[in-house]
């Protein structure tokens, strides 16, 4: 009995450690060959550098516009974000708050957009993308992300609203606020951590989307930052410190950000994963 | 009430306009020209059904995709959500290290799937991959596999590129978990019950519902995944990692058949349904068990 348990506490132990390496491993391994040179990275892959040189994170900055794609992948993260809170908080409010007719088709043919897989909206999306002339636009990118984040948002925002005591709008109305001031200097301020949640998973989807920003986009000019791997995966392979690199570019801003947010992060994964 | 009417519509109406823009016109489009011919800069011409049936019955390639989706959805939702229900019900003994190895976990999933398919191509480079030189380092001094672009390894290197990072699922069930009255686990407790009995006939069966959305919340995953593919095999060699998606997207940009990869996305949509209304109903008969 004894033995069985000590065999099941290295088997569990065993597992633990298996997940950490694959979790981080990979990472761990391209963050240290970054700051190699060819000759070692050939030679020595595992292993430590002679010397931290950052020639290879200069030399990715060189090859290839990061600093345009780094530009980009923030506007259409932020603007992507703010256009999807905006209009799914309006509707969220009045989703949770009010009774009326069609209430009921709206929130079902919301949910309904969840079953239809990204991939099969490739070709669609890029006609009306390009009818509306929005092909190669940041723009276009930022309207079609708002658009993914609509059943996720929808749900988190009006979940956070339901919370929130009726009482708070009564005294408003009685107070004289009429509805667009009770919803804005009333129920946005307190509503601000469904806010958040839902940014932050909003700002996540916009942060890393390949298969649409790579549909709906042509040249440097509008591309994000998870094409620059795609497209100069070739310029890069006879350099393969500065690849490294270049991957270390691209992934060090989503796990600062989520360091910093880990709790918005976890619980808006959650519920974004829940509703689906 | 009456004059909050106005109100009412004008939150709503920004709401439909995105909706429209980006779902119901798609669908329009995506269901109406599955039964054309059309290629960039023609229109589309009515051929009723022949796209869908060149599609089941003469196209090796939609089938080999629809082959590999379905063995990824079946991994997926079996071995990917075992693996994450295991780490929450361990993590959840909250020993030292539980914190870390939860927030660790996590990163595969924040990351763009880009960049994990970079990762991995990196890893398990034939030259100078971790991978191989560890190999090598144990006496195999000329290990050279290319594990993406050989017949025998491509479509376990890529399976492995997502089937172990279950940070959702684990998240989800610890959550669950947490949610259990702490009273259940002290009266097991002092019935004499140990650690893994308590998991296994207290913890697990409670856990049922929660399992339950993981397995299809996994499962249609697979739905989607074309980001880490295209970044690693782009579905070869051959056909051999193809799965629905990557086929959507080389048929539509890069062979230009608009008329049939709709067809294709037609099916995916269809299908993605099925396969929901599926694991509900498997879902509901396990609950009218209990």
């Amino acid at each position: 009995m004894k033995g069985m348990k000590f065999l099941l506490s290295i088997l569990k132990y065993l597992f633990v450690l298996t997940i950490i390496v694959l979790s981080i491993g990979p990472f761990i391994w391209v963050f240290i060959s970054s700051f190699k040179t060819n000759a070692e990275i050939l030679n020595y892959s595992i292993g430590w550098p002679q010397s931290f040189k950052i020639s290879n994170y200069l030399m990715a900055f060189k090859i290839a516009p990061l600093t345009q794609f780094y530009l980009n992948s923030v506007i259409v993260g932020i603007f992507g974000t703010i256009l999807n809170l905006i209009i799914l908080g309006m509707s969220a409010y009045v989703i949770a708050r009010f009774d009326f007719k069609g209430k009921k088709a709206i929130v079902g043919i919301c949910s309904l957009s969840l079953l239809i897989p990204g991939a099969a909206m490739l070709q669609p999306l890029y006609l009306t993308v390009n009818t509306l002339g929005l092909y190669d636009k940041l723009i276009g990118l930022v309207i079609v992300y708002a658009g993914f984040g609509l059943p996720a948002s929808l749900y988190i925002i009006s979940s956070y609203f339901q919370t929130i005591p009726k009482e708070m709008e009564e005294s408003a109305s009685l107070d004289g606020a009429g509805f667009i001031r009770t919803f804005v200097s009333i129920i946005l301020p307190i509503a601000k951590p469904g806010f958040g949640t839902a940014a932050v998973l909003q700002f996540l989807l916009c942060w890393n989307e390949f298969q649409f920003a790579i549909t709906l986009t042509t040249g440097n000019k509008s591309r994000t930052l998870p094409l620059a791997l795609y497209y100069f995966k070739s310029q890069f392979a006879s350099d393969y410190g500065v690849m490294f690199a270049a991957t270390v570019i691209v992934i060090i801003p989503s796990i600062i950000v989520y360091m910093l947010l880990q709790k918005q992060v976890v619980s808006g994964l959650a519920a974004g994963a829940v509703k689906g | 009430m009456a004059k909050n009417k106005g109100y009412i519509a004008l939150f709503l109406i920004p709401t439909i306009i995105l909706f429209v823009v980006v779902y119901a016109v798609s669908i329009v489009i995506l269901a109406g020209t599955s039964f054309t011919e059309w290629a960039t800069g023609t229109k589309p011409v009515f051929i009723g059904l022949s796209n869908y049936i060149k599609m089941f019955t003469d196209d090796s390639d939609f089938t080999r995709s629809l082959i590999n989706t379905v063995i990824w959805i079946i991994l997926q939702s079996t071995a990917h959500v075992f693996i994450g229900v295991l780490f929450a019900i361990i993590l959840n003994m909250k020993e030292f290290y539980w914190k870390f190895a939860r927030t660790v976990f996590m990163i595969p999933n924040i990351i763009s799937g880009a960049a994990v398919g970079m990762l991995f191509l990196c890893i398990l480079n034939p030259e100078f991959g971790a991978i191989n030189s560890i190999i090598r380092l144990f006496g195999f001094k000329d290990f050279s596999q290319n594990w993406f672009m050989d017949y025998r390894t491509s479509f376990f290197s890529v399976t492995m590129t997502w089937l172990p990072y279950a940070a959702v699922v684990t998240i989800l069930v610890l959550a669950e978990i947490a949610a259990i009255p702490e009273g259940l686990f002290e009266s097991a407790r002092i019935d004499g019950a140990s650690e893994i009995k308590v998991n296994l006939y207290i913890v697990l069966p409670l856990l049922r519902n929660i399992i339950g959305t993981c397995v299809i919340l996994s499962g249609t995953s697979m739905l989607q995944k074309l980001d880490i593919i295209m970044m690693t095999t782009g579905g070869g060699p051959g056909n051999q990692t193809m799965n629905l998606p990557m086929y959507i997207y080389k048929t539509a940009l890069m062979d230009n058949n608009f008329g049939y990869s709709n067809t294709v996305g037609t099916f995916l949509v269809v299908f993605g349904i099925v396969l929901v209304l599926l694991y509900r109903r498997i879902f509901k008969i396990g609950n009218s068990d209990t």
